[in-house]
């Protein structure tokens, strides 16, 4: 006869006990987790959170209180667990996982480990981490209404890395700077502009008109006449923009007729883009500032949120020059070689940036939009509620207690749709899949190739672009398999800084040339293979063979792919803030289908599955996937 | 019904319920604010329900519980403190409640849910029954549905859970549906638009009307076909355990409890010609007590069919969810719907 402790056989409830778990993230998946873990009997619990608790937390993170705001996630959520569970033995980090402490011996120490995480880069750092260790890992995210909770078990699972995912949204350069279409774009330009005017100038991040545009050229030898008359890159004028604004002062009459007046006037000498078309219409300071102020929006009551009014012309022109006077002071204030950073929590760089925007999109006939809405775009913000964190991290200690009994085979995937699927099923558990032999991380020798133009391509690129943000690593090695062993880079502070300006080419680099990479700590060697092409895409500098093409803006009519809802906040999209970097929404894919290994589904329901995902093209600007409900019988009527 | 919304948000709503305006939109959140819901048992699952709810922003919460604290009921819910002086778990689980979001009005009430008058439920908007027995929830069901009252019910049994909702004869709500962009619009989100397109950008509001859509509990419990899933069977057994009892399957109990469910499983199925393959002797296993990660789960479903109920935002799920932990499988079913 069984014995039972609660719920659970004697055997599990006694293994469950003498486990040690890691947590990683002590936010909506983590509180809920943390609550869940001790209250099934876990004791010995270590938690890490580098982030402080902020105000909007407080719909989901019912661990934290308003008098919490300011204070370390992970030290809050340890108190508040031990005030209903004082027997629990908590460890909290205040802290990233990112961190070399947490080196692979530190991962070992766990029975299991589990992800609560809202962003890529420490995703695929904890993959490592835990395949290195050899422990198995429980993944999961949430977007909104959706979530996902998934196991990966070295050598058994896919890992987290198995299959490629959608890299974050980026837009060519042309469409910021010279012809926007959507909203997006101008918010982007304006991110840009924030950062040329009071932040950390970057190249990639030029705001004023790109006389290089393809597009723009009637004959091709045009484009290259007028890129050779400029700066490189086709600036239009040698100084850097905040030199320029420093030089006015930050005036902002002369910025705002830069800016909205004298650039867009120069965008329509490009007679070529407007051709199909609708022409950008300039400002001019004194026009809009002398407006009479619309009488009848006063009659208007506010119905929404402060922050959901949508301005008109002349108060969008006011709210930015009041903004560059404040972000001006602040500049000045910290002194020669500050830099500000962007943050969609602070006022004045929000109200710069819905400005900005907001002047960008009327000179281009969009509709303006919010500042609430600019915020959702800019802060790259996702919607989140308790409801949701609060089921996957049920699932998540489900998941557990079978790696705890021995039954990683019973595992799951699980995903929680918004409507039930047309199988009844609003929980949706597939099979996990097997380690794909070619992944670029779990396989045993991982290799890879990329197309890049070596003459052209930095050494810091290399390390930033490539090793770090596209294969995850954090500190690389970089030896040249030349037969001497040449280090290009190393992860020691100072040892290579002088490779940094060089082209790849400048050490032998060629077409054929492969490169050993390692990241200690992660216990990761990739051997890159380089390509050498000289015709990529403008603005793409290398290509990895085998993803799909880098082409943006992405619609979503992409192949359904398994993708864990990175659920985070406060990214950039694409990425102007140096602060930490988070990205954007994955998709969940809630109609995903098993593997053949399970027998419970027949092939029509494959196929009428997959003729809805073809259907499905309302993919919204957050790009989340959302469950077409089965028709019912109701009466329809529609608002306006 | 719910009162009328106050038309202005305070700047403190606004900044804590932030993520979920961006979500359900500000009118749900309105309506949330003015919305009363009465919630009966705080065992594990019904402390789930009460955080999710009070979280969300209801205007009141009551939690109703005549039971005294057990040392199982500490192990398994979150808001009662260890080392609580108060002996009742509603007056216990108060404390913990209102921290969660001091913006809503949480009330305790230790009397028998039994005992209270029918005017008593006339005051909330939704009701939401847990560790009820059958009886029981058919009979505040009844009531709910003839005042308009949206009912809720909701149980965990080991490694299983379900709940119930009957929204009653009419039940409206909105969606949001992506727009159409007509081609012929000056100003649009774009100076490219000359041909018709689905914007991703742009979305509209729907509304719906559910007639005659839900039933009530009696009809859905009486409802014993052959087709209708394992989890629905094993309600009617734990239900019947319920009422005979007086309790639910304990673990130190087990090997005699477990006897009585597998009598009560051949009874219950026999007694509808039904072979009793359709729920093997292992049940008995998975059923006992209340599992927190279960709870959760379910506490979460049933949490969320409540404020999308009391919004008015999003479709409700119809009229059945039952949840299977070990399988990780969780299913809407429509059952007793004519």
């Amino acid at each position: 006869m069984m014995a039972l402790v609660g719920s659970l056989r004697k055997e599990l409830a006694e293994a469950v006990a003498s486990s040690r778990v890691l947590v990683v993230g002590a936010g909506g998946i983590g509180c809920e987790l943390l609550k869940n873990l001790v209250l099934s009997g876990f004791v010995h619990i270590d938690v890490i959170d580098l982030d402080t608790i902020d105000v909007s937390n407080l719909n989901r993170q019912f661990l934290f209180q308003k008098k919490h705001v300011g204070k370390s996630k992970a030290q809050i959520a340890k108190e508040s667990v031990l005030k209903f569970c004082p027997k629990a033995s908590i460890t909290a980090y205040h802290d990233s996982i990112m961190n070399p402490d947490y080196n692979v011996e530190f991962f070992r120490n766990f029975t299991l480990v589990m992800n609560a995480l809202d962003n890529r880069a420490a995703r695929n750092h904890v993959n490592r981490m835990c395949l290195a260790a050899d422990i198995p890992l429980i993944e999961s995210g949430t977007a909104g209404y959706l979530g996902q909770v998934t196991v990966i078990k070295k050598g058994v699972t896919e890992c987290y890395e198995c299959q490629p995912k959608p890299t974050q949204k980026t837009f060519p350069g042309c469409t910021i700077r010279n012809t926007p279409s959507e909203p997006i774009h101008c918010i982007v330009w304006a991110k840009y502009l924030f950062n040329q005017l009071f932040g950390e100038e970057d190249a990639d991040q030029e705001v004023s008109p790109d006389t290089a545009d393809p597009e723009a050229a009637w004959e091709p030898e045009e484009a290259a006449a007028r890129a050779g008359a400029s700066n490189k890159d086709g600036d239009i004028k040698r100084v850097s923009t905040k030199d320029w604004a420093k030089s006015t002062g930050y005036d902002t009459v002369k910025l705002f007729n830069k800016l909205f007046k004298d650039d867009i006037k120069y965008l329509l000498t490009m007679d070529k883009l407007w051709r199909k078309r609708k022409a950008p219409v300039p400002l001019d300071w004194n026009e809009v500032y002398n407006i009479e102020s619309c009488d009848s929006k006063a009659e208007f009551t506010v119905v929404g949120l402060k922050d959901q009014q949508i301005l008109d012309l002349k108060s969008c022109a006011v709210l930015f020059a009041k903004s560059v006077e404040t972000l001006r002071a602040r500049l000045a204030e910290k002194g020669e070689k500050a830099e500000l950073v962007w943050d969609k929590d602070d006022p004045p760089s929000m109200d710069f940036v819905t400005a900005a925007a907001n002047l960008r999109m009327h000179i281009f006939s969009m509709n303006m939009k919010s500042k609430f809405d600019v915020k959702s775009m800019a802060g790259n913000i996702i919607p989140a509620i308790a409801t949701t964190n609060a089921v996957i991290a049920g699932l998540i200690v489900l998941e557990a207690l079978k790696i705890l009994s021995g039954t990683v085979e019973q595992c799951k995937t699980v995903f929680l749709n918004k409507q039930p699927n047309p199988r009844k099923k609003l929980l949706v558990p597939c099979a996990l899949d097997p380690p794909n032999p070619n992944c670029y991380v779990c396989a045993s020798r991982p290799e890879v190739t990329v197309k890049m133009n070596v003459n052209k391509v930095l050494v810091q690129t290399l390390q930033d672009k490539i090793l770090k943000e596209k294969f995850g690593m954090v500190a690389p090695d970089v030896q040249i398999e030349d037969g001497k062993g040449t280090i290009l880079i190393s992860s020691e502070e100072g040892e290579t800084e002088g490779n940094n300006r060089k082209c790849l080419v400048e050490f032998g680099i060629r077409n054929g040339s492969r490169l050993q990479s390692d990241d200690f700590l992660q216990d990761y060697t990739l051997l890159v293979n380089i390509v050498h092409c000289e015709d990529l895409e403008k603005d793409i500098e290398f290509e990895v063979v085998g993803d799909a093409p880098e082409k943006a803006p992405q619609k979503l009519t992409e192949d359904p792919e398994k993708n864990i809802a990175n659920g985070s906040d406060d990214g950039a999209q694409p990425s102007t803030s140096k602060a930490q970097e988070q990205d954007d929404v994955l998709i969940v894919d809630s109609d995903e289908e098993p593997s053949s290994a399970v027998s419970d589904i027949n092939m029509e329901d494959r196929t009428q599955k997959r003729k809805l995902e073809q259907e499905d093209d309302h993919i919204r600007a957050k790009r989340m996937r959302v469950e077409q409900p089965a028709d019912q019988d109701d009466d329809i009527i529609a608002l306006d | 019904m719910v009162e009328k919304e106050e038309s202005v948000i305070s700047e403190e709503e606004a900044a804590q319920y932030d993520r979920q305006i961006r979500l359900w939109g500000l009118d749900a959140q309105k309506r949330l604010r003015g919305s009363r819901v009465l919630l009966v048992g705080m065992k594990g699952l019904g402390a789930e329900v009460a955080k999710n709810l009070i979280l969300a922003g209801v205007k009141a919460l009551t939690m109703l519980d005549h039971e005294q604290i057990t040392e199982e009921v500490t192990r398994s819910q979150f808001l009662i403190p260890v080392d609580s002086s108060e002996k009742n778990r509603a007056h216990a689980s108060l404390e913990r409640a209102q921290y969660l979001n001091p913006m809503v009005e949480v009330k305790a009430d230790n009397e028998n849910v039994e005992n209270k008058s029918d005017d008593f439920f006339l005051q909330f908007d939704a009701v939401c029954l847990t560790c009820c027995s059958r009886d029981l929830m058919i009979k505040i069901d009844q009531l709910c549905h003839k005042h308009q009252i949206k009912f809720f019910a909701g149980d965990v049994f080991g490694y299983h859970g379900f709940t119930f909702a009957d929204l009653g004869v009419e039940h409206e709500f909105v969606e949001e549906k992506p727009k159409m962009v007509k081609p012929s619009q000056e100003i649009s989100d774009g100076p490219e638009a000359k041909k018709p397109k689905i914007d991703p950008n742009e979305t509209m509001m729907v509304k719906k009307v559910l007639i005659s859509s839900f039933c009530q509990l009696k009809d859905a419990l009486e409802n014993l076909l052959k087709r209708t899933p394992n989890d629905y069977f094993l309600l009617q057994v734990l239900l019947k355990f319920r009422t005979d009892k007086g309790r639910d399957p304990l673990p130190e109990c087990f090997p005699e409890d477990s006897e009585l469910l597998l009598q009560i499983r051949n009874d219950v199925l026999d007694s509808q010609g039904l072979s009793s393959d359709l729920l093997p002797d292992d049940f008995v296993s998975w059923c006992f007590s209340e599992m927190a990660p279960v709870c959760a789960v379910v506490g979460g479903v049933l949490g969320q069919e409540i404020v999308k109920a009391l919004s008015q935002r999003d479709a409700p799920h119809r009229n059945f969810f039952f949840f299977d932990g070990i399988k990780g499988s969780g299913v809407v079913d429509c059952l007793g719907v004519k």
